[in-house]
């Protein structure tokens, strides 16, 4: 019986793919029905699938010949200060993010504000990043535009034995406390900055605390800086 | 009364000196206002209207100068701990301390991995009343402090004490 029927929905179906939808309508049973109608659906569907793979795959084979790429706006940033500042950039690939060499950094911070394409005003966060045993920090600036309301990210690595990079305290004011607190956890020196000094822990305490080799000082004042009740465990 | 009865006019009493003191003491604890994290809303909770410290004769001064009572409220940094004991100091004697949450008796959620935070308050300064919590409701702060003035009750200030 159910054989018999799903050959029958499937030549309904197929009639019905031709036009003739009084195959399906005609049906008496209404199970039977319903399922053919289903039936027709999903047909239908696979056929639309197919069709725009077809025209999608014509599209790419289009785009790789003919038409302009659309740059994304880290692409735009890279390509343009590439052509200001040659060798600022320490690879040509922008994934997302910029990766910069700190040569030139503050004329470079100093365009990106106040070039009238970029407008990049408010730097909205710096960050430190430690990228392990013997190898290198990095500091993360990410930059936006109130103007024109887009945004970039750019990475500048750094030695970690003589953490360096150029300040951009007085091309964005924010960036005195920014700067501040990334040197304060990871010791990176942000050179020209007006009041290089530790921001959070004190002014005398040893050590970076958020790099990955920090380990946490005894005493500090003569007073215990590790656990010391190990009974409470 | 016996012998007492009807021999004195009124407004007298007749108390030895000690537990006078005690009583007088006890009964006026103003404590130091200072809260470092999330237990000072508990404490400010605590003074005002619907727990009404005031009742028990508590109220906040602003100044350790004029304080009995130092109510360490919250997580005490390294970096604060130096000022709390500088704090501690420029309180008049005698003085009182009250560990109020987890943290300043103990370094609370930090007490392992914070390289930053001390691991309890009686590191630096005598403690007289520890009280759990994080944070302690503010019941939990009004036991403790009227078992910090038992404990000034207690205390004999006139008496020599032998060592």
């Amino acid at each position: 019986m159910s054989e018999d029927q799903d050959k029958f929905i499937a030549d309904v179906v197929e009639k019905a793919l031709q036009g003739d939808m009084d195959a399906i309508n005609n049906i008496e049973d209404r199970v039977t029905r319903s399922k053919a109608k289903a039936a027709l659906v999903k047909a239908k569907r696979e056929a639309k699938a197919a069709a725009t793979e077809d025209t999608s795959k014509s599209e790419e084979s289009k785009t790789e010949e003919s038409a302009p790429v659309v740059k994304s706006l880290s692409e735009k940033v890279a390509a343009c200060l590439n052509e200001k500042f040659p060798n600022s950039l320490e690879s040509e690939d922008v994934n997302g993010y910029i990766q910069m060499k700190d040569k030139n950094w503050f004329e470079i911070a100093q365009y990106l504000r106040y070039n009238l394409d970029f407008l990049f005003d408010s730097l909205q966060c710096v960050t430190g990043y430690d990228f392990g045993e013997n190898e290198d920090l990095e500091v993360r600036y990410n930059l936006h535009s109130m103007t024109h309301n887009h945004a970039i990210e750019i990475r500048i690595k750094t030695d970690r034995n003589n953490p360096k990079v150029p300040s951009v305290e007085q091309v964005w004011r924010i960036g005195d406390w920014f700067e501040r607190e990334t040197y304060d956890m990871y010791g990176i020196e942000f050179e020209g900055h007006s009041n290089m000094t530790r921001i959070l822990c004190p002014e005398d305490w040893a050590g970076w605390p958020l790099r990955k080799d920090y380990e946490t000082q005894e005493s500090y004042h003569g007073i215990v800086v590790p656990k010391v009740k190990d009974g409470w465990e | 009364m016996g012998v007492l009865e009807n021999r004195f006019q009124d407004n007298v009493v007749v108390a030895s000196m000690d537990k006078l003191l005690g009583w007088a003491r006890s009964t006026s604890p103003w404590f130091f206002q200072f809260g470092l994290a999330c237990c000072a809303i508990e404490m400010m909770a605590t003074a005002a209207s619907r727990y009404d410290l005031m009742r028990i004769g508590m109220i906040p001064r602003s100044s350790p100068r004029q304080a009995d009572v130092m109510i360490v409220a919250g997580t005490v940094t390294m970096k604060m701990s130096l000022r709390v004991k500088k704090l501690y100091e420029q309180m008049a004697d005698p003085k009182y301390v009250i560990a109020m949450g987890s943290c300043a008796t103990s370094g609370g959620p930090y007490w392992q991995h914070g390289y930053h935070v001390l691991k309890g308050v009686d590191l630096v300064v005598p403690v007289d009343v520890y009280i759990p919590g994080c944070p302690p409701r503010p019941e939990a702060l009004i036991e403790g402090l009227l078992k910090l003035q038992e404990k000034i009750q207690a205390d004999r200030p006139l008496t020599k004490k032998i060592a």
